[in-house]
Parts: structure tokens; sequence; C-alpha cells
């Protein structure tokens, strides 16, 4: 059995490899890669329990994988938070079910800036020092005592004597104390989600599915935009401080390379997920995102390939208009999952550079009938299948309200179509 | 006032700053220098169509004219928010169980900018205070906001209750958010479906001609 499941998931591993490379498969992979709560509403757990249960929404998330004979594991990474970290730090620009949202609703992201137009060169300067003193008490009720917190420069904490004295005394504060001990709950916390998730990862290693993705990270235009300065923010900085909002993302580049290859290697899948939020063409010109976005998303998918990983971007929203610059990276080294594009010029000028992962709608999911599906996963394979560079998955992996028929209908779809 | 309706269209914020600054100080009529920003955004709306200026110039617009608006405030009768020359009422609202609220606000400025009433709801709105509102403002158009894929549902009961209550032929509904297309407008039952502010008015603009 064992002997059988490893061959499994090779041949698993191996059809998406070769649609990655643009290389026929024996059909073509059919794998979901951004999944909330469609699982553990499946199986009848509530959006405020999936995320507590760690041990229950893993098994949902097996049960769909193994059902539905999927090409992937279900991924554990990046969708949803579990509530208790979220509790635990206090995060205030994150709302979930069980906290102030009704049961039924899912975690939402609020936003907010972090950063003032005015602190770009605090920020520059010593970014580390402004995260912990400035950015963590605004993000984290938890945290929020280390704005007041007399703690040094780490670098003055560099000889024994100081570190003896310095650490002792910022310590010692009874706001400090009590933020420890909520740290210790945190890191117990992780220790019970991380055997449950490990043991999910081995089981389905074991099973013969591999993950979608190992990690995810996001561009460093999206960091500032999503979390430092906002969309407001970063949108008109772009007029106001276009020299310290570029500063700025090239300064962060490094550090986005950094977290998607640590995020490989523990896991030990290369395929890292980027989800892109600002550079579709709702949001910017061509000439702006030339300027302020392609640089650092150029940079993070160069500097994941040249460590040897794979990575996915997501392109939210249209990205019609921004093929012609897709086309300058290295064929066969980017899978790219999009959303909403139109497919034949998608085909026509990135057919021979990246894999189409994608995109059967997230409203026919929801709402359509499974015929609409099928209609649709077909065409998918009529306009990309020729050279094998083709993943079949939903606009923006399975949407909560995905109706089970038309998930059926899709996967069904694939097999009856996608023979090579 | 050429010079300032230029400054505005070409995004040159601290030019549009000196330059209200300078017509106040010389006398002007105030209205008048609302008048040099309507213009102006006439002409970023142009912009926006014709696919040079995106949603960063939008927001770059809509700050300046309301920095000028704050200027120009104390100056200004009291009595200027009468409704005579408004366009037509929008209600506005993000749908149940969603409380992103990006779009909507700026479908809100953008519908204000091009002289429309707006009524906006907030977050996570339920379907009886959308017919609530409706019964109450008596809006020409409904636009319903959502960026989570839940919103297909809620957005589908907001116009179901609107026919239950007999007044959705009385109101235009547009649907609009990151996930919504065809297939979602069809099963909400609304009239028009867009993913950017811009379109939505410039739908809005047209149901009202």
């Amino acid at each position: 059995m064992e002997l059988l499941n490893e061959t499994a998931f090779q041949e698993r591993e191996k059809r998406l490899t070769d649609a990655i490379a643009l290389r026929k498969p024996d059909r073509v992979p059919v794998a979901p890669l951004a999944v909330h709560y469609y699982p553990t509403l499946a199986a009848g757990i509530s959006n405020k329990d999936a995320m507590l249960l760690y041990a229950q929404r893993y098994e949902s998330m097996k049960k769909v994988t193994l059902d539905l004979n999927l090409d992937v594991a279900l991924s554990p990474f990046g969708t949803i938070p579990p509530a208790k970290f979220l509790d635990i730090l206090g995060l205030s620009h994150f709302k979930w079910p069980g906290g102030v949202l009704r049961e039924d609703q899912p975690f939402q992201y609020t936003g907010g800036a972090t950063l003032k137009g005015t602190e770009y060169t605090q920020f520059l300067s010593d970014p580390s020092g402004f995260t912990l003193r400035n950015i963590w008490p605004q993000i984290s009720s938890t945290l929020a005592p280390l704005a007041a917190v007399p703690l040094p420069p780490i670098h003055w904490l560099s000889t024994s004597y100081d570190l003896a004295f310095g650490l002792s005394s910022a310590v010692a504060e009874p706001p400090v104390l009590d933020l420890l001990k909520r740290l210790v709950a945190l890191g117990e916390e992780f220790g019970r989600f991380g055997a449950a998730t490990f043991g999910y990862l081995t089981e389905m290693r074991g099973l013969g599915y591999p993950l979608p993705y190992g990690g995810m990270m996001i561009t460093a235009f999206d960091w500032v935009g999503d979390f430092l300065r906002g969309m407001r923010g970063v949108l008109t900085d772009m007029f106001r401080a276009p020299e310290r909002l570029l500063e700025t993302i090239e300064m962060l580049i490094p550090a986005t390379i950094q977290k998607g290859v640590l995020a490989a290697r523990a896991t030990g899948c290369s395929r890292v997920f980027l989800p892109l939020h600002w550079g579709c063409a709702a949001f910017m010109s061509n000439d702006q995102f030339a300027r302020f976005y392609w640089p650092s998303l150029k940079a993070l998918l160069l500097g994941l390939i040249d460590e040897g990983l794979t990575p996915i971007p997501l392109f939210e929203g249209d990205y019609t208009p921004r093929l012609e610059f897709l086309k300058e990276l290295p064929k066969g080294k980017v899978a790219g999952h999009f959303e909403a594009v139109d497919r034949r010029k998608a085909k026509e000028i990135l057919g021979d550079t990246m894999c189409f992962w994608g995109n059967v709608s997230a409203s026919l999911l929801a709402t359509g009938s499974p015929s609409e599906v099928k209609d649709d996963v077909k065409q998918l394979i009529e306009i990309f299948g020729d050279t094998g560079g083709l993943i079949i998955d939903g606009s923006v992996g399975l949407p909560d309200e995905t109706k089970p028929e038309n998930l059926a209908a899709m996967v069904e779809a694939v097999m009856e179509y996608g023979v090579y | 006032m050429k010079d300032l309706v230029n400054a505005v269209a070409e995004m040159l914020e601290e030019d549009a700053r000196t330059l209200t600054q300078k017509y106040l100080d010389e006398g002007a009529a105030p209205i008048k220098i609302i008048d040099a920003y309507k213009d102006a955004l006439g002409i970023v709306g142009k912009r926006f169509e014709e696919g040079v200026y995106f949603v960063p110039e939008l927001i770059m617009a809509g700050e300046m004219m309301k920095e000028a608006s704050e200027m120009m405030k104390p100056l200004m009768a009291e009595d200027k928010s009468s409704n005579g020359d408004k366009l037509g009422k929008f209600l506005l609202g993000t749908v149940e169980g969603d409380i992103h609220d990006i779009g909507k606000d700026m479908v809100a400025m953008l519908m204000e900018l091009n002289g429309f009433e707006v009524r906006d709801l907030g977050v996570d709105v339920p379907v009886q205070r959308f017919c609530d509102a409706v019964n109450d403002f008596q809006p020409d158009i409904v636009g319903l906001s959502g960026l989570l894929t839940l919103s297909y549902e809620s957005m589908k009961q907001v116009v179901d209750s609107l026919r239950e209550n007999g007044v959705r032929d009385k109101v235009k509904v547009i649907i609009g958010g990151g996930q919504v297309d065809e297939h979602a407008c069809k099963y909400a039952g609304a009239d028009a479906w867009v993913t950017d502010a811009v379109t939505g008015v410039n739908i809005c603009k047209r149901w009202i001609e």
C-alpha cells in the first residue's frame, strides 16, 4: 500500500511539474490553490470552529481531497489563520467569526495604514526598530506596551554588560511581564497548531498527495499597499512621494525572496504561492505598473527561480493589459494562476512562457450549473491543452460557497476532456 | 482659472493648493473656484474613460477637491446643500456578511463628485435595512457592494426582497466588487455589474439620462 501511494505521489507530482514546465503530462492536472472554508462547511463545521479545531478542519480537507481524488492535497498554508493567534495577539485589523463577527461569517482583513507618509525615512533607517515600537503597538493590543518600553536599539545590547542590565530592565516593566506571559500562550498554541499541521502534511504525503505550494509570499508593493501605507496611501504616494515609495519597495524585496525560500525549505515543497493585489488593470496604468509594481514582482519571481523554486503568482483582477510584461519571464519556470484575463490573448502571448492555472470563475462555481462548469473547463482545455501547460482550478481557488456538484463537475470534465 | 483647472487635471497637487489660495486671496468667488475644480474633474473622468488615468489619479483628484472644499467652507453660504441640482439619488451599501469598504467608499465619493445624492448604509447591511432605506430615501439606483463570494447570495436576497415589496421596478440595481461578473449578476437579478467604480458611475449616469 505504501509503495502504491508513493507511486501515486510521484505520478501526481510529475503531472504538476510537467504542466508547469510546459511538457505534456498524462492528463491535465486539477489542483485547487487557495481554499478557505469550503471543506469545513461541507463537513458541517461552522466558520468559527474552523478557526479553532485544527484536527477537524484537516480531516475535512483530507475528505475533499480524497473524495474527488484531486491532484494535490488542499494546502493548509496562508489561508485561514487560527483564531487563537489573532486573539492572543489582539490583532485589530483582522475580524473573525467568534471574535466580532458572527459564526457564519468568514474572517476578513480590514486593513489600515500603519506607516504615515511622513515616516518613510524613520522606517527606512531602522525598519526593525520602527516595526517594534510603532507598527506592532498599532496592530496588536497585546504588543501595545512596546510603544512605551525604554528598549534601546538592539545593537546597543551587543555587549554582555549591556545585555545583562539593558534587557533585564526592559522586561522588568509590569506591562512587559504581562506581554511575555501572553507570548508564552501564543507559543504553546502554535505548538498545538504545528503538530496538527505536521500530522496532516505527513498523512497526505503518505496517501500520495503533493501540496500545491509550500509557502506563501506577497510582493514588496503589496506589502506596502496592504499593510504599511494602505490603499489610499500607496496609490497617492505614487504622486506625493514616488522616490520614498520606490526606496521602501526596493528595501523590502530581499525579504520577500527570503521569506519564500524559508517557507519552501520548512515544508519541503518547492512551489511558492504569491497572491497579487494591486497590480491589476483596475488599479493602475501600464506605465505605473512598469515603474512601481513590475520591478518588485519580477525581482521576487526571478529571485525565487534562482533559488530553485517555482513561483505561482495569483494574478488577482484583470491582467490582460500586463501580459506583455509577463512574457519577459523565463520559459516554463512560473505557473501563472489567473483570476480574470482574456484567455485567448493569454494563450497567444504567454502560451510558450508559462503554464496557465485556473480559472473557472468563482461566480460560476457558486451559482452556476454543473453543465456550465463542464463547458468552461472544456473551453480551457481547448485553448491551453495543446502544449500541456494547463492546470485546472477555480478563478481564486475554491470559493466557500462552491456547490459540491459544481466542484465534482470541474473534476469530471478534466477526466473527460483532459487526457492527453 | 485655466491654470488651476490644469494643475488639478495634471495631478500637480502643490500648484493646485497654491493657486486656490491665490485666487481666494484675490477675492475670487468660492463658487468660481469650485467650478474650476469641477471642470478639472471632468477632464480627469474623461482621461479615465480613455484609459489614460486610473484609480490613483481618481483618488488624487478626490483628495484635491476635498482639500479645496475645506479651504472654502468658511466662505460658502450655509444653504449650499440644497438638492435642486442633484442628478439623482443613489443608495449604497456593502451587503450582509461582508465588511469590506474600500470599493464602496470609492463609489460613494465618485457618485457624489458626479452630482448624485448618496446615502451610504455602511457595511454588513442586512436585507431589511436596504428595503427600509429604499422606502424612506426613494433612490433611483441601488448599489450593492461586496468583495467576498458570499455576497452573491446576499445580493440576491436584497433584490428578491425589493421584488417582494413591490419596489423592484422603481429602482435600478447595480452590483459591484472584485468577484462579480455576468453569472453573479444573473443570479442576483441585478441590472448591471461592475468591477471598477468609474464604469459603475458611467452606467448610473446613463440610466438617469
